[in-house]
């Protein structure tokens, strides 16, 4: 067991997403010069190229995009007690999608469009990250 | 005139598919490149260009010059392509026509091939979760495989279209039949529908059998001027079309299913040829998981978008029918070690020289598919050499 993979938190362009994560504050970059919210966090608007950027705090509500259950550790042992997981697309109420983990899924009724709303799994060494949960309908 | 319409793929070859312990990448690699060599009537003196991709199971930089080492040779290039799937041996394509137009190359072998089984037991394969790019903002999630990325496309596309797991098995089925017919397949036991319904969930909605196989292998082929090939006497296949399209890289940044690269790329690839899907005596479609090849056959224009499912179940994969697919077997079947398999049968085909799965006068002939999960997605045209 080597442990779980990490983010770098240490890159300047994605480090104050970690930041807010640790917080239990999902935000993202918003393009001063042409509005666009986007994800991942990068120093540069994918779309106009503009650096004036903005950090956004997002609402935190989303629906399920697409889903898998993962049910097999791949590679080494580092997922084994955590299977069978559900990973998740969000597409979040500002736009953007993004994947994460759909925290204690009913895997009876899990559908894709299912609302969720963010929460956080803290993690080792001041890492948190974003994850999900349905909201009940 | 494109610089592409003055190629030949004039040899093709591929090592025993399988569980080859203690056999390097590389090692398999140079047995398939030389082969092909003897297979288009050229020697080792003739090549003065290498070509090659060292693959993802045991990656290696500068895979290219250690290829042309461990064969003896001291070409004028030596370069490595890295597209993902089957773009990657297209570049090579790309890049041969562009060197042999220029004068810089005559004769050039490309060379791919895996020992994903054996790195594996080895200890000494690659990191998870540094294919696709999710180092970040995928791989803390546990999204670490291929397999489950393509789970997600899937799952979208039961969702909005109806699609369903027996569609898939229809495939996997498929696939293995064609393997049957293969001596050099990895996998040539059929299969039932019934077998792939009982195979265990591994990332939901793909099935042990939705998933393309782990194998040792190498594969190789031999790109030389139409010219030089008419003057060797070797049957050969030409380009006739060729068109690719990049979309995004991350799972999550996709677009949706009817967004993603695969229609247009075959559709600039058709277009160059002045053809349609219609000409195609059969297609070879990068087979990741059997979703693949529903998503593929759309793309083509096989059937209609989120046609795929029942596409598949009606039989029209199947060889004897107007277009088959996969004929060798797939990486479902046939074998994975980065997909050049699919390039290397299409050559067959056109060469004549498929065996029992050979599709009778067949002119034209397609590789599709996608590298990293339908982020990179390209489509080769070729035609029978006159």
């Amino acid at each position: 067991m080597t442990g779980k993979p990490r983010p770098d938190l240490n890159d300047t362009a994605t480090a104050p997403y970690w930041e807010a994560a640790a917080r239990h504050e999902l935000v993202l970059p918003r393009c001063d010069a042409c509005g666009l919210v986007f994800f991942p966090p990068r120093e540069l608007c994918p779309g106009c190229w503009s650096r004036e950027l903005s950090w956004q705090t997002m609402g935190g509500g989303g629906t399920v995009w697409t889903f898998t259950e993962v049910h097999v550790a791949f590679y080494d042992d580092t997922w084994a007690d955590d299977v069978p997981y559900v990973v998740a697309v969000i597409e979040l109420d500002e736009a953007p999608r993004l994947l994460a983990n759909l925290v204690e899924p009913d895997m009876d009724r899990l559908a894709i469009g299912d609302r969720v709303e963010a929460t956080f799994e803290d993690r080792p060494e001041g890492l948190s990250l974003p994850m999900f949960q349905v909201v009940p309908s | 005139m494109s610089v592409l319409d003055g190629i030949a793929i004039v040899g093709v070859a591929e090592t025993a598919i399988g569980k080859l312990p203690g056999r390097s990448a590389i090692s398999l690699q140079a047995e398939a490149g030389a082969a092909a060599v003897a297979a288009a009537g050229l020697t080792k003196a003739d090549i003065d260009g290498v070509f090659s991709f060292s693959g993802y199971s045991q990656a290696m930089m500068l895979h290219a010059g250690r290829v042309a080492e461990h064969l003896g040779l001291r070409p004028e290039l030596a370069v490595v392509t890295d597209v993902g799937g089957p773009g990657t041996h297209h570049a090579a394509l790309l890049n041969v026509a562009a060197a042999i137009d220029a004068g810089m190359c005559t004769a050039a072998l490309c060379t791919y091939g895996e020992n994903g089984i054996s790195i594996r037991r080895s200890g000494r394969g690659r990191a998870p979760g540094t294919l696709t790019g999710g180092e970040d903002f995928e791989a803390p999630y546990g999204q670490i495989a291929m397999i489950s990325g393509y789970a997600l496309f899937a799952q979208r596309h039961m969702h909005l279209y109806g699609t369903t797991s027996e569609q898939l098995g229809a495939v996997a089925v498929t696939s293995r039949h064609h393997a049957s017919l293969n001596d050099n397949a990895h996998k040539r036991d059929p299969i039932t529908l019934a077998d792939h319904q009982a195979s265990p969930m591994i990332s939901s909605p793909l099935r042990r059998l939705d998933c393309s196989l782990i194998s040792d292998a190498g594969g190789a082929f031999v790109v030389t001027s139409i010219d030089r090939a008419r003057s060797l006497g070797v049957p050969y296949a030409r380009i006739l079309g060729y068109g690719s399209a990049v979309t995004h890289h991350i799972g999550s940044q996709a677009p949706d299913l009817h967004e993603l690269g695969g229609p247009v790329s075959a559709e600039r690839a058709f277009e160059r040829a002045g053809l349609t899907v219609a000409d195609a005596d059969a297609v070879y479609i990068h087979d990741a998981c059997t979703f693949s090849v529903v998503a593929g056959v759309e793309a083509l224009g096989l059937c209609g978008e989120g046609e795929g499912g029942p596409y598949a179940e009606s039989g029209a994969l199947a060889l004897g029918s107007d277009c088959p697919v996969n004929l060798h077997g797939g990486m479902l079947s046939h074998g994975h070690a980065g997909g050049v398999f699919h390039l290397l049968d299409a050559v067959r085909q056109l060469q004549g020289s498929a065996g029992r799965r050979q599709v009778n006068g067949a002119e034209v002939v397609v590789a599709h598919g996608n590298g990293g999960v339908f982020s990179t997605f390209s489509t080769m045209v070729l035609g029978r050499g006159q």
